[in-house]
């Protein structure tokens, strides 16, 4: 293999240089931005995700339309093992729903002792699901709702069933759904029968990892695991999904929410906590400021 | 130069975008929404090596970088840093595409794969320097390994169906031939 270089290239190689050093320096620049101001650019990246995904719905609409009908061609080829299956459903949710008649009855009696007031700022905005993350590192899917109805970063998102994630990005008409399996989604959850407070951590698998379980031999499979509202991000009690246990002794969770057929979710508004006024009076006496005690102990 | 020569290159660019866009709305459809069982292979990186090895004149250095940081922004990648790296080893394997006469294609294979392989390394080093969460190791390995993995069917494709070979040339190389 003789080594010379082209012709060309002595004549085009000056130039290029200079572009290709400019490109480096630029695309290091725009890392180390994003390392230092993310929301900055994160915001860039909603506008650019808003530019992009709807002009794909053209060519989303016929593949999303195909795959569908390819599912549910299979789904005829199954129809007879399907019909058992309903069959055998069918009975144990005539049990269930004897059960749930009873409870809703009991319910309503306790309601009434107890005249609970559903918090009433618990309402919904319902957003359709438009594009997944595409990366097989990233779990997150973009929603048709944004900055104009109102959503804001952090808000609850729920499909019928349990918890999906949360609002990580807002555009003007799209906002970005973080999901329970993104390796950077770290949700405050209580585990329902043992009480245990947890965190639910994404890893990217699709049962996420319960961790820092204060007293592991106090939780069985099947659990239900609720969010704690800790931190005053997530409305407490919402449901996630029940604890399985993993091959290796770890306790997982297996999702409420379907994530195979994430189509509608509703978007939770939270309302932000109040911050605690810096003297709150106790028992009516107004507590003076730190300063005013301090002059008066050595004043 | 003749305009024949152009059309090629530009068809060629076309057929890039499109396997660009394709690629882009395949992972962006919202069908599988739940974990892979294994992440899938890089086949923008592949194309992108196997092209600029061949006819490096159809893929300009900006062209790809415009397409990666299209991808890193849409796939919630850290921006610019993997179109950082997919330019520096687009860079490397160009230099190749210089140099005068055949490389048989295990020698081609070994160095793209050291290539892709530098790649992800460089990219685990700087998002470890910058504190970025990663990816397990796991999962980035089976990256790696299935994008090493398609680059001979990528290669396959690209030369005998889209004909995407060096040109030829008799007499001294000129400007627009290289080979």
């Amino acid at each position: 293999m003789a080594r010379y270089r082209n012709d060309d290239d002595s004549y085009f190689k000056p130039i290029r240089r200079v572009l290709v050093g400019c490109l480096v320096v630029g695309l290091l620049c725009l890392f180390l931005l994003w390392r230092i101001d993310s929301p900055r650019v994160e915001r860039i990246r909603m506008e650019i995700v808003e530019r992009v995904v709807p002009g794909l719905d053209w060519a989303m609409a016929p593949i999303t339309g195909l795959s569908r009908m390819a599912e549910d061609f299979q789904s005829y080829a199954r129809l007879y093992e399907q019909n058992e299956e309903l069959r055998r459903e069918l009975q144990q949710m005539k049990a269930w729903r004897e059960a749930a008649l009873q409870l809703e009855q009991e319910n309503a009696q306790l309601k009434d002792l107890n005249t609970v007031r559903i918090e009433p700022e618990l309402t919904f905005i319902t957003g359709v699901v438009m594009a997944d993350s595409g990366s097989p590192f990233r779990r997150s899917v973009i929603l048709n709702v944004g900055a104009e109805d109102g959503v804001q970063d952090g808000w609850a998102t729920m499909d019928g069933l349990g918890l999906v994630g949360r609002i990580a990005g807002t555009g003007e008409s799209a906002a970005r759904v973080l999901l329970l399996t993104d390796p950077s989604s770290r949700v405050p959850v209580i585990l329902q029968p043992s009480g245990q407070r947890a965190m639910l951590v994404g890893d990217n698998s699709g049962t996420p990892l319960i961790d820092f379980i204060e007293a592991p031999e106090q939780v069985r499979p099947g659990d239900r695991v609720v969010t704690s509202g800790d931190g005053g991000l997530f409305p407490a009690d919402l449901l996630a999904g029940q604890v399985a246990r993993a091959t290796d002794g770890r306790f997982r969770l297996r999702l409420s929410a379907d994530y195979e057929r994430l189509k509608f979710l509703r978007v939770l508004r939270s309302q932000p906590t109040p911050p605690l006024p810096e003297a709150a009076p106790i028992d009516g006496i107004v507590t003076p400021p730190l300063a005013a005690l301090e002059a008066l102990a050595y004043g | 130069m003749d305009s024949a020569l152009d059309l090629r290159r530009w068809s060629l660019r076309g057929v890039f975008a499109l396997i660009v866009a394709v690629v882009l709305i395949s992972a962006l459809l919202p069908l599988r929404v739940e974990a892979p069982r294994f992440p899938g292979p890089d086949l923008v990186l592949c194309v992108t090596l196997a092209w600029v090895l061949r006819r490096p004149d159809v893929l300009p250095v900006l062209f790809v970088v415009l397409a990666v940081l299209l991808e890193d922004f849409l796939f919630q990648r850290p921006p610019g840093l993997w179109a950082l790296l997919v330019l520096a080893g687009s860079e490397v394997i160009r230099r190749q595409a210089y140099r005068e006469g055949e490389i048989p294609f295990l020698l081609e294979y070994g160095m793209v794969a050291g290539t892709i392989t530098a790649m992800m390394v460089a990219e685990r080093v700087l998002l470890a320097i910058a504190f970025v969460p990663q990816p397990s190791l796991g999962a980035h390995l089976l990256h790696l390994a299935t994008t090493i993995a398609i680059y001979p069917i990528v290669v396959a494709i690209s030369v005998f169906v889209l004909g995407v070979r060096p040109l030829t040339t008799d007499g001294p190389r000129i400007r627009g031939m290289r080979p």
